[in-house]
């Protein structure tokens, strides 16, 4: 079809498009994996106001729809003297969102460790951060490998939702291509299999990943 | 903001839930359907759903209404807003419940479809009799999570320009030059509506869990 | 099965009785809800001495060995390790810091039932770990430790394996290596035996003979009576909650002076 010819001769704004996808999803998972590592701790604890405030979280971001939440953020909170760009507003959006559900499936990777193996932990002298660090957090991590493959991917998607701000990612580029050379068909089926391809290498890498994983478990 | 703009604004929730639930309606047993072709191995049609569920699966709400908006125009599939939304999201959600269904198939007691065998059931008798209401016994948490899912995401359609949720917090917030109540009012009440059913998924689940140890 | 080497074991220099007391529990009581498992426990335990609790399920040996620790809080009495009290800060009743705490447990080893080996480091690396990140001390000499420690339990070959590759017995030995390493004053050992197939319970009671024949002070938790019998310098048996008796392994397997420990003993009377 000649659409797709079109599509290729402009490909490098479906490229850009692409390129900044990758850059907001890799952002928006490294941050939310690591503040959703954090986030166990208060999940975990004892203390039953911390550990309420942390569920409410996690319930609450569960329950609300992403693309409201990102119009809540870019343009309501500019009521309130908070001004974000539009990437800001995007990649904050997706890291609060995220990491409410990588810290609860971290949560239920921690509560389904065999307790002796932390007991030991603490048999052996190990307490606070080092516990956590070292003895607890790793084997969470490998358990719970192909769970967080599932939240990248949903990353992936979620990022779309970004164009309805007008941040440069895939399918607002794509969008753009189809406007302006009236292509549609061909430039929403490059996004689709642009995505599709990420989706898959991320599944591909996790369960690659997951090999390794498996000895460590 | 005034009542008539509360109003308009669960009006439009009113109308995000509707599409919801009608592609929930559809979807769920196209997602069956698409199990079944897998299940039994049909040629061609095998691979194609297969493809179906991989590419729709790790495909954005977004761009998937986007591509059926604009796209289908040009294979003479002229849809208005709404359908179109519709049509999204039951594809979206019917590659999610076809894998559900398929893991149910798969983990079919095979001893007990031998049993229907060697009892002379034909097959429609056998798929309705004994394997349809224990695939949807044991698929039913999964299928209520998928529609907590989906409710949660399909104020995606609103990049088609449907007076929906999202739509009628927009107008608002446009008309009185302050669009944080109305976006706020909408994330609550959306939410809240979420909430719902996360609530039910809730109690479907312990009575599903009580009745699998009492099994 | 056991096998009892021929030399004897080793006749202390000092008398028993002046050897110094390493851990100490006085009055112990603890229930969880409404069920009381440890009725006021006292018991000594001098340096050298190998201690074995027996007793029915539920008698409370384990919570009492887990007591020893503080992995168990106990509601009432008081644990001594080298007359210094565990779980409380001195001179109040005020909770121990779990700093605090962590560094008092570095000189308590435990084996655990389940082994409890951290499934994300190799052999070499479960048993370096605590002195290198807790104790601070210089890797390269650990290491050195570590390997020779591996030697002494026959597992050298298994030093950069991931416990899931090993057998329990090889698990079990892992970790009598790992509490080994930390040079404990008294090792606690929590039914190190009761998960392991038949065949494999003999290579871990060997190491453990080995290690009581050398003079390491321990409190084993058992059921394998002729570990008891031919290994322990005393024996305590527990049942309901109370310390039933308490002696040299010839007068309470030979003549117990309770009926419950008959009772007990004629269950186990293959050991």
């Amino acid at each position: 079809m000649s659409e797709f010819a079109v599509v290729w001769q402009h490909r490098d704004l479906i490229l850009h498009g692409f390129e900044n996808t990758l850059i907001i999803v890799a952002l928006s998972a490294a941050g939310s994996l690591v503040l959703g590592a954090l986030l166990t701790i208060p999940l975990m604890s004892r203390n039953a106001v911390l550990r309420g405030a942390a569920t409410a979280y996690v319930d609450t971001m569960r329950c609300v729809p992403f693309l409201l939440f990102v119009y809540l953020l870019y343009f309501g909170l500019p009521s309130l003297g908070l001004r974000f760009d539009n990437w800001t507003a995007g990649i904050i959006a997706l890291l609060i969102y995220n990491s409410a559900y990588m810290g609860e499936l971290l949560r239920a990777s921690w509560a389904d460790l065999p307790k002796e193996q932390i007991e030991a932990g603490h048999a052996f002298g190990f307490s606070g951060w080092r516990l956590f660090r070292r003895i607890i957090l790793p084997p969470v991590l490998f358990s719970a490998l192909p769970l967080i493959g599932n939240q990248l991917i949903q990353i992936v998607k979620d990022s779309a939702f970004l164009t309805i701000i007008a941040v440069a990612e895939l399918t607002h580029e794509a969008t753009s291509l189809q406007t302006t050379y009236f292509v549609p068909f061909a430039s929403f089926v490059a996004a689709v299999f642009l995505y599709w391809l990420t989706c898959v290498t991320i599944e591909g890498t996790i369960g690659y990943a997951n090999r390794y994983a498996e000895e460590r478990r | 903001m005034t009542f008539h703009d509360y109003l308009s604004i669960a009006h439009g929730a009113l109308a995000t839930v509707s599409i919801s639930l009608v592609s929930i309606a559809l979807g769920v047993p196209l997602g069956l359907g698409l199990a079944l072709i897998r299940w039994s191995r049909l040629p061609i049609l095998n691979p194609l759903a297969a493809a179906y569920v991989s590419v729709i699966r790790t495909c954005p709400s977004v761009t998937l209404a986007l591509l059926i908006f604009f796209a289908l125009p040009e294979i003479g599939v002229s849809l208005d807003p709404v359908p179109a939304g519709i049509l999204t999201l039951t594809l979206s959600t019917a590659a999610f419940n076809t894998e559900i269904w398929r893991g149910a198939l798969m983990n079919f007691p095979r001893e007990q479809y031998e049993a229907a065998l060697s009892f002379g059931m034909r097959r429609g008798v056998r798929f309705r009799r004994i394997v349809l209401p224990q695939i949807v016994h044991s698929s039913l948490p999964a299928l209520v999570n998928e529609m907590t899912l989906l409710i949660k995401s399909s104020p995606a359609v609103a990049v088609l320009g449907i007076v929906e949720i999202t739509r009628a917090a927009i107008r608002v917030g446009a008309r009185t030059y302050e669009p944080l109540p109305p976006f706020v009012f909408a994330l609550v009440l959306y939410s809240l509506i979420v909430f719902l059913f996360v609530k039910t998924q809730r109690i479907v689940e312990r009575r599903y869990a009580q009745a699998e140890a009492l099994a | 099965m056991l096998n009892v080497a021929t030399a004897p074991l080793q006749q202390p220099a000092v008398a028993a009785d002046e050897r110094p007391v390493v851990l100490e529990v006085a009055g112990l009581s603890k229930s969880f809800g409404a069920n009381v498992v440890l009725r006021d426990i006292s018991l000594q335990v001098r340096k050298g001495e190998t201690v074995c609790l027996l007793g029915p399920s539920g008698s409370g040996k384990s919570t009492l060995l887990r007591c020893m620790n503080w992995l168990e809080e106990p509601d009432g009495g008081a644990v001594l390790l080298g007359g210094q009290r565990v779980g409380v800060r001195p001179g109040s009743n005020l909770r121990m810091s779990d700093r605090d705490l962590a560094a008092m447990r570095t000189r308590v080893g435990m084996v655990f039932q389940h082994f409890a080996l951290w499934p994300h480091m190799t052999v070499l690396q479960n048993i370096m770990e605590a002195p290198v990140h807790v104790l601070k001390r210089n890797k390269a000499e650990v290491r050195r430790e570590a390997e020779a420690l591996l030697q002494r339990v026959g597992l050298a070959d298994k030093m950069d394996s991931f416990p899931a590759r090993l057998s329990g017995g090889q698990k079990q030995r892992v970790g009598i290596a790992r509490s080994l390493a930390m040079k404990p004053d008294v090792i606690l050992f929590d039914e190190p035996t009761s998960s392991l197939d038949p065949e494999l319970v003999g290579e871990v009671l060997n190491v453990m003979q080995d290690l009581a024949r050398e003079g390491m002070t321990m409190v084993v938790v058992t059921h394998e009576m002729s570990f008891a019998r031919d290994v322990a310098n005393r024996v305590v048996f527990m049942d309901g909650g109370y310390i039933v008796e308490s002696g040299v392994p010839e007068e309470f397997f030979g003549a117990p002076k309770s009926d419950r420990a008959r009772q007990f003993l004629a269950r186990y009377a293959r050991g």
